[in-house]
């Protein structure tokens, strides 16, 4: 059996590049907002690979994008929601309860 | 999609060139914990990189004071206020720049809270500084004046300790604030130069103490 094929594994996060974004975003702390370029900087990717993920994570409701303006330059913000870090917990919970059954 | 099944792609997850890599349980877990690290090293203040930039500037700024008062001294006179001044100008820019550097791009209420405590520092060196001016300007004998600069410099540090403590209900740098307070009572009680001495090692001992705390033990009040 693949990890794949794992039920209770939730099929948003656990995709590799998904992963990283969510394992970042949770990292930070519970009200933390950080800024596309600082997040595309931390996680090495390019803008255009990053907006997809964070496209579907904010379609599972797992990620809020806040764009707003700072001096005139927009900004778009990034944050777990409460819900994304919750599925998260699930999710890391899933996987040490698959090593240590 | 090639394989015109829509309802496929929903079970399946998407089928882009890195959709399709997923890991193995202990991979996934590792992966985690390293994004974690990376986070905590890149976006996270390091106290003990701030307390060792500060345990520098009052250790070697302090005792070189000492070592440049009075007849017997082994230094250059003007290395005495010079090198302190400098030191500390050096870590006020240091510190702000370090922060500024590791919190941008994120941003949330616990690090403004961070930032407010870290400009208090600033503030309130600089405005102690223009008060500790003043009154020397009024008429004060060499000594006094040093001893008011090593007694309101230390309560300061003091209470920053205490409302540090406070904020990341953090004993150890609480129980700091309070040595550090008695240590000014101290730098008066001491005299002249004997002052230099409880600054250098009460003062800039505390700061090497909290560099190794958070250094070494890293204790859980740096993870929220």
């Amino acid at each position: 059996m693949t990890i794949d094929q794992i039920p209770g594994l939730d099929p948003v996060i656990h995709a590799q590049a998904r992963l990283r974004v969510t394992a970042t975003l949770a990292a930070l702390g519970a009200d933390d907002l950080i800024t596309f370029p600082r997040l595309r900087q931390l996680l090495d990717v390019t803008a255009g690979n990053l907006s997809t993920h964070l496209r579907k994570l904010e379609d599972a409701g797992y990620v809020e994008i806040t764009k707003t303006h700072s001096m005139r330059t927009p900004v778009t913000l990034i944050a777990l929601t409460t819900h994304g870090r919750a599925a998260f917990d699930r999710y890391t919970e899933a996987l040490r309860s698959l090593l240590n059954p | 999609m090639a394989s015109g099944q829509p309802d496929r792609r929903a079970v399946r997850g998407d089928t882009g060139p890195d959709e399709a890599s997923v890991l193995g349980a202990s991979e996934s877990l590792a992966l985690i914990d390293d994004q974690r690290e990376q986070v905590r090293r890149r976006v996270d203040v390091n106290p003990a990189i701030l307390f060792t930039i500060w345990a520098v500037a009052w250790g070697i700024g302090f005792g070189t004071a000492y070592l440049a008062y009075g007849p017997d001294r082994v230094i250059p006179a003007w290395l005495g206020p010079t090198v302190p001044a400098v030191l500390i100008a050096l870590g006020v820019l240091g510190s702000i720049g370090y922060s500024m550097t590791v919190g941008r791009g994120v941003s949330g209420p616990a690090r403004t809270a961070g930032a407010m405590y870290g400009w208090s520092w600033t503030l309130g060196f600089l405005c102690l500084a223009v008060v500790n001016t003043a009154i020397i300007r009024r008429g004060l004998a060499s000594d006094d004046a040093t001893l008011l600069w090593s007694a309101s410099a230390l309560l300061l540090v003091g209470v920053l300790y205490l409302a540090g403590g406070a904020i990341w209900s953090d004993r150890v740098q609480y129980g700091l604030g309070v040595w550090t307070l008695l240590c000014a009572t101290g730098a008066v009680l001491a005299g002249v130069p004997g002052n230099f001495l409880v600054l250098a090692f009460a003062g800039g001992g505390g700061f090497l103490g909290l560099a190794l705390y958070y250094g070494v033990l890293n204790p859980p009040a740096r993870r929220r």
